[in-house]
């Protein structure tokens, strides 16, 4: 699958600190990339170098195909839209006056306007004053700012943050639909692992400015499959045993793992184990959540 | 550009930018008026030439204040909304820079245009002698709107790069301080600092004879040195602005 966002390298000294380490994204096309980290692991700044908001230290970007530089930075930002951090309004202007702002500097049809409200489901609020409007609405503002002029490329900063659960649900939703009723590939940065498990289909584990793990939601998926974990009086003979039986199996922290199969099959194994004096002293069934695995990566227990 | 400068201008939209300046306007034209209602013949043959002299002591009061609250309705709108970041992926920050700078231009020089209407108004209605002076009034609109401009420069870059705008209002009220107390230093001290420049190309001097209590006003070579000292100061404080915005990260 092609790439549309790749980096190479890339990092971000702030105060003599690589806040962000040779950082090596590939944002596959036409996926909902999940951005993924603890609260300061570096995930903005990251964002920010790809929108050339930020001066990378090191390494360099490309976007749909192009290296960015500062000579091509806007005409490539053409092709995506962004939200960072927090919405960007003016509050003392109606949300229809916003968005007209910056339809009229992207130079788009108005008829966008209407598009993009209505995508957000805005269109009844489009002549209140956006001081008035809730942090939901706003989001959703912010949203449909990104979303004018139809962008390859739409890059999301924390867009739930600060709504309640229905305002979340609703967005992440909407984030997810994107991709298939518009064509758009999603970058959406979270620290809720839940979150990106609901709406992305790719990611990218970002910890203390490192990526820890990229690739398709469906790997982690898999590594928190379940497992039987087996404990012997004689684990080196059972592991003998299995081998010989062509019985799949890891050894790990004085268990043999085992991937998770039917009971009649597991009533062999025991049996087989039994028929050669193995004393069995423990069998137990393992699951790792994903929150585990995140844990596991990022070495840490924070923000989920 | 012009596609951004007209967005400028709607972003003022409800700002009241316009009240600000009409509010500076009316003071004035009531101060005007208040001054000059007891005026004798010899005031009234000195009208034109003593409202453009106490004109210009009233703006480097109130100007430095007035340039402040424009500069900082303008720019705060992109803190308060965080639309700083936003926009730099549209267009180049050093346009943003560009754009504001003329949208406050414009009040600004309307401002001194209002103030010459109301010169006029004072005139006309006091019945000052003689035929108004255009050519003093076009120095008057050249010089005023030159140092306007420059402070109000000063706090734009003061607006856009401090979030709190108590920063640039705090420099525009000292300013105005400045440049009243300015007045009363000699021009070589008023070049120092950019709000006493209303003094430095003042073209009018006052002679008050303590001993008959006559006020003469009368016209004093321009100091062109003074005002191509301003013009590089206001370019070097242009370029250094736009450059440090240009290159800030958002």
């Amino acid at each position: 699958m092609a790439q549309i966002i790749t980096s190479t390298g890339l990092g971000k000294k702030y105060d003599k600190v690589m806040r962000v380490k040779d950082l090596d994204l590939k944002v596959p096309e036409g996926a909902v990339y999940g951005f993924l980290g603890p609260n300061g692991a570096g995930k903005t700044t990251t964002l920010k170098m790809i929108l050339g908001l930020v001066k990378p230290t090191s390494g360099s970007v490309t976007i749909l195909g192009y290296p960015l530089n500062s000579r091509n930075r806007l005409s490539i930002l053409k092709n995506v839209g962004s939200l960072i951090e927090s919405p960007s309004y003016y509050g003392h202007l109606t949300g229809a006056e916003n968005l007209r702002i910056f339809q009229t500097l992207r130079g788009l049809p108005e008829k966008e306007i209407d598009r993009v409200l209505h995508i957000v489901r805005l269109e009844n609020q489009k002549t209140k004053i956006v001081n008035q409007y809730s942090l939901g609405m706003k989001q959703r503002l912010g949203l449909a700012c990104a979303l004018l002029g139809n962008p390859k490329l739409l890059i999301l900063d924390e867009p739930t943050n600060g709504l309640d659960p229905a305002g979340m649900q609703e967005m992440r939703e909407l984030i997810r639909s994107l991709p298939n009723q518009y064509g758009m590939t999603v970058v959406v940065s979270s620290h809720l692992l839940s979150e990106i498990d609901q709406i992305a289909n790719s990611v990218g584990i970002i910890h203390k400015g490192e990526l820890v793990f990229q690739g398709s939601l469906d790997i982690l998926h898999q590594k928190s499959k379940r497992n039987i974990a087996i404990r012997t009086l004689n684990n080196p003979m059972a592991a003998k045993i299995f081998q010989g039986n062509n019985i799949l199996f890891e050894q790990s922290d004085g268990y043999l793992i085992l991937p998770d199969t039917k009971d009649e099959l597991l009533a062999r194994y025991t049996a087989c184990l039994a028929e050669n004096r193995i004393g069995l002293v423990r069998i137990e069934a393992r699951e790792k959540s994903l929150e585990d695995i995140f844990l596991e990566l990022t070495g840490m227990a924070v923000s989920l | 550009m012009i596609k951004a400068l007209a967005i400028e201008f709607y972003k003022t939209h409800r700002r009241k930018i316009f009240l600000v300046v009409m509010a500076m306007i009316a003071a004035q034209l009531m101060w005007a008026l208040w001054s000059f209602s007891r005026m004798d013949v010899r005031d009234l043959e000195q009208g034109w030439i003593s409202s453009l002299f106490q004109f210009t002591l009233l703006n480097s009061l109130m100007m430095p204040v007035i340039c402040a609250v424009v500069a900082s309705r303008i720019c705060d709108v992109e803190h308060k909304g965080q639309t700083l970041k936003l926009l730099n992926t549209i267009i180049p920050s050093g346009h943003i820079f560009d754009v504001k700078f003329l949208c406050g231009a414009f009040y600004m020089i309307l401002a001194v245009l209002f103030q010459i209407l109301t010169i006029l108004i004072t005139g006309y209605l006091k019945g000052f002698n003689g035929e108004a002076p255009f050519e003093l009034f076009g120095y008057y609109l050249l010089f005023t709107t030159a140092v306007n401009l420059s402070v109000l420069l000063l706090q734009q870059v003061l607006s856009l790069l401090f979030t709190n705008q108590m920063v640039a209002l705090t420099v525009g009220l000292t300013g105005s301080f400045f440049g009243l107390f300015s007045l009363f230093f000699p021009q070589s001290f008023q070049k120092f600092v950019i709000w006493g420049y209303y003094g430095v190309l003042m073209f009018i001097g006052m002679d008050w004879d303590r001993a008959t209590r006559i006020t003469n006003y009368y016209l004093t070579p321009i100091d062109w040195a003074g005002f191509v000292m301003l013009m590089v100061q206001f370019l070097v404080l242009y370029i250094i602005g736009r450059v440090i915005f240009s290159h800030r990260e958002w």
